[in-house]
Order: C-alpha cells, then structure tokens, then sequence
C-alpha cells in the first residue's frame, strides 16, 4: 500500500519460492523481501538473484526483525542493497526504496551508455578492419611494383629489401632495361610517412618505366630517327623535378643510375638521396657521389651526374636513410660507418645473402623489425655478362680519372 | 614544439628546445616558425643547437618556413651540429640556407 502510493507496481509473492518464480522472467527490478518465509529464505531468494547475473540489476532490501549484525554481514554477503529492521517505518521504507530508485536509474543509465559504447565499438571496429584490409590490398599492389627477386638484364642483376614502417612504403625501387645496352635501376624515398607517401611512391613507380609509349621521363622520342633515346639521369632527374612541384612540403629523394654495358660505366644522378657504395672485391668499400638537392622543392635547379666504370662482381648498393638513421634502444643511429663496416667485412658473401645479413644486422641493432621508418636496400651487382673488351689497363686509367675527378671536386 | 626566444640587435633568435625535428612535430614546427613571421618578425635566426636529428618531414617543414619567411623576410640558421650539418649537405641545403656558428653571427649578418 505505501509502496503503491509511491508511484511503483507493486507485485506480491506469499513465499520465497513464489517470489523467485517472479523475479527469473526478468521484469523485476527492485525486491523487498521478508528474511524469515516458508520454502525459500530472503537471504538465499537475494543469492538466487545474484547468481543468476539479469541484464539489468535487481535492488534487494531485506527486512529482518532481529537487526544482528551476523544478520546483515549474512545478507550484505548473500548481494542485499540495503536492510529495515522490524517492525517496519514506512517513512524508513519510503526513503530506502527512493534511495535505491536512485541507485537503479544511475545503473540503468550506466547500461544504456555501455551498449552505446559497444555499438560505437562495434563501428570502429568495422571501420578499422575496412581500413586495414585497404592498407592490406594496397600493400600487395605496391609489391608487385617491385624487380623479381632475381630480376637481371644487360649484365647487370640485383637483390634487394624492403620494410615499411606500416603497410605501405613511401620507398620504392626498380631495375630494367631500357634499350638493348642499357639498364636503368633506382631508388627513392617520398618525405613523411603514410598513405600519401605510399602514394606518390606508387606514382612514380608507374611513372618511371622504360615504356616510351606513355611518355616515360627515362627517354626522349626523337622524331627524326624514330627512336627513343635514353636520357642521361640528370636529365631525368631534371624532368622529375620539374613535373613534380609540390605546394605542400612533400618531396622526394631519389638514386638514379643507368648501366652501359658497352663501356661498363655507370651513371648516376642523385637527389637529396643517401650516397651510393661501391662494394669491389678485397677493397675497402668506397662512398660514391656528393649529394644534391631533392626532388620536388624548387622549379628551375640543375642536377649533377657522376659516373663511375664498374667490373665484373662489382656491387653498388642503394639504400634509404631509414637504414642509416635506425636507432637502437639507446638512441644510437645505425650510421654510415657501421654500414660500411659491415659491407666490408661480409663482402664476399653472395649478394642475397650480404643483403639479409645486413637486414638482421640493422633488426638487431633497432633490437625489432618495428621500424620509425621505411628500410630499402637495392644491391645491383656486374655479372660476367657484364664484362667488357675493355682491358684492365684501359679500367684502371678510367677510375684514376674518376677519383681524380672526384678529388677535384672535393 | 618548445621555442625560446630572444633578440639580437634586429633580429628574433628562435631556438629550438627539441632535440628531433621529427614527423609528429615537424607540423607545428613550421606553424611556429609562421607565426613569428606573421606577428611581424621578419629576420629570424634558428638556433639548432640542441637538435640532434632531422627526418625527411622536418626538412621540409624547414624548407617550407624558409619559403614562407623568404616573401617578406630572411630565415638563417645557427648552432648546427655535424649530424645536422651532414644532412643539410647530402641535400645541398647549405646552397640555401646560410649557416653561421653563434646566434651573434647570424644577428650581424643579417642586420
């Protein structure tokens, strides 16, 4: 009667058993409960309650008349909110069952935000497998941009690696050949990180083939004789530079060199990129290259070539700062001088295996393969194909005039 | 991004208190560097001397604070170290960018 004033439906149960059978549909939120009753005691009606876990709390007050306080650690202990002695107070009733109202309506709005949560969670989630399987698919499609694994031509072959620091890579590379003498080869790295890295890394990957049909940079169609002509790499860093201005801050560095196998020569023009290593046998191995500007940064600048006559078993390795700026636990770069090292005591391993060797090299010295930044790795290496007529006397005047050269423009 | 500033004759030492113009913060970094040229400082000097490494996205956050304080003004570095001063060459940057040893210097060259 009191409880009916208060505004609340009221269903009663003659015993405990009766009152379970009530509760276990699952409408029932708030139970007042007599501790003594036949078939089934208040006390264990509350541990039914309890363990039967409903979606939505149920509020238990017991009213006992003896007030003990063996009574109410019991009842606390079996899952009761609250006790009233009797013989009830219904101004003490009245204000406990407002009193677990309250404690009821926070819960149900506690429950009602909870499964917001869970479905805002479940949206994230979808959304976050759809973005992964994205990066996933473009992944794989950035893959197939890459040479084969034993990708060869005109005496040149090549081995190489490539990590992401996520999915994608702002890096890429390719080697192919681009007439019936010549073998074209690079590397770049797009600046930042991420989709619009990998993107544009892809861009230019498509960009940069031999296939003069889709006006390649790497050739100029000469009208006159019907050909197309290689370009020298500066020039086709030039015509890079000059395609791809950017109006944010992005641009990219890149490694560019072309092999001649007729004079055994290469030449290279390099923008912003880390230099090239030249790795010959039983020496120690030698930077190649100066520097120069990268790609994408201002309109009109020029851009140098150097060449270099290379022999059979020559290597040049290409490679991305992300190799010489990883650091360890401790906060060391990895280097160039490490680099070098390496190169120079594990060059006569086959060329795969001198590249995976310095892979795990830089793993163990970042102490994971959980890189801040892409690592690449293109090693090309001169094959006996390779060989020229060129005498060894004609070769050694030549890198006499390279270093010379060198030495000059130093 | 943490800046301290101060002033050399006419011009505004901004040095860097980060010792890696990285990714994450090469955003602010230029956003900084623009303020200052807004509020109406138009010789700046950047002091790196406590920057130990600069990544790709922080190169061209500089080059780009170079790009926008260049239309009304001169943006000029200090206080380099080797590892700094190795990037900026592989990248031909010291072509652009004029770099002096002391914020003194850079003041003076600039006044």
């Amino acid at each position: 009667m009191l409880l009916h004033t208060q505004g609340h439906e009221v269903i009663e149960a003659a015993d405990g058993e009766l009152a379970w059978r009530l509760v276990e549909q699952g409408q029932i939120s708030f139970v007042v409960s007599d501790w003594m009753m036949p078939n089934l005691a208040g006390v264990d009606l509350c541990r039914r309650i309890r363990a039967a876990e409903f979606e939505n709390y149920v509020y238990v007050i017991l009213c006992t008349s003896k007030g003990a306080k063996a009574d109410l650690i019991e009842g606390m202990d079996a899952g009761a909110d609250d006790f009233v002695v009797k013989p009830i107070s219904p101004e003490e009733l009245r204000v406990k069952v407002r009193a677990g109202g309250r404690v009821l309506s926070l819960q149900q709005g506690l429950s009602e935000k909870n499964r917001e949560l869970g479905r805002i969670n479940a949206q994230l989630h979808s959304a976050h497998t759809l973005v992964e399987e994205d990066l996933k698919a473009a992944a794989w499609m950035q893959q197939r941009l890459l040479p084969l694994l034993t990708q060869q031509a005109h005496g040149v072959r090549c081995a190489w690696r490539l990590q992401p620091c996520g999915y994608i890579a702002g890096d890429i590379f390719n080697l192919f050949p681009l007439d019936e003498s010549e073998v074209g080869f690079y590397l770049l790295d797009v600046s930042g990180h991420g989709v619009p890295a990998a993107m544009m890394s892809v861009t230019l990957s498509v960009l940069l083939t031999p296939d003069a049909t889709h006006g390649s940079p790497l050739k100029r169609y000469d009208a006159s004789t019907g050909r197309s002509l290689v370009l020298s790499p500066d020039e086709v860093v030039r015509e890079l530079n000059r395609r791809f201005q950017s109006k944010d801050d992005r641009y990219f560095t890149i490694l560019y060199g072309v092999f001649d196998i007729r004079s055994s020569r290469l030449r290279f023009a390099q923008a912003g990129h880390p230099c090239p290593i030249l790795i010959r046998d039983g020496q120690e191995p030698v930077i190649l290259g100066e520097g120069g500007m990268p790609v994408g940064l201002w309109p009109e600048i020029e851009f140098d070539c150097f060449e270099v006559s290379v022999r059979p078993h020559d290597r040049i390795l290409l490679y991305s700062d992300g190799v010489t700026e990883c650091v360890s636990r401790s906060g060391d770069a990895f280097g160039e001088e490490r680099l070098l090292r390496y190169l120079w005591e594990q060059q006569p391993m086959p060329l795969e295996e001198l590249l995976t060797g310095l892979f795990t090299e830089v793993t163990a010295w970042h102490g994971n393969s959980d890189f801040a930044d892409d690592i690449s790795l293109l090693a090309i290496e001169i094959t006996d194909e390779g060989l020229h007529c060129e005498s060894t006397e004609q070769m050694a005047t030549k890198q006499q005039e390279y270093k010379r050269r060198k030495m000059d423009a130093i | 991004m943490r800046f301290e500033e101060s002033r050399i004759k006419n011009a505004l030492v901004v040095k860097v208190l980060e010792s890696r113009i990285v990714a994450d913060v090469a955003p602010q970094f230029k956003e900084g560097l623009v303020t200052y040229v807004r509020d109406g400082n138009k010789n700046i000097v950047l002091d790196l001397s406590d920057v130990t490494f600069i990544d790709s996205s922080g190169l061209g956050a500089l080059i780009g604070s170079l790009k926008a304080v260049r239309k009304d003004g001169e943006l000029v570095l200090c206080g380099a170290r080797d590892a700094v001063v190795n990037m900026l060459k592989l990248t031909r940057m010291d072509k652009v960018f004029q770099i002096f040893s002391t914020p003194e210097e850079a003041a003076s060259a600039l006044s």
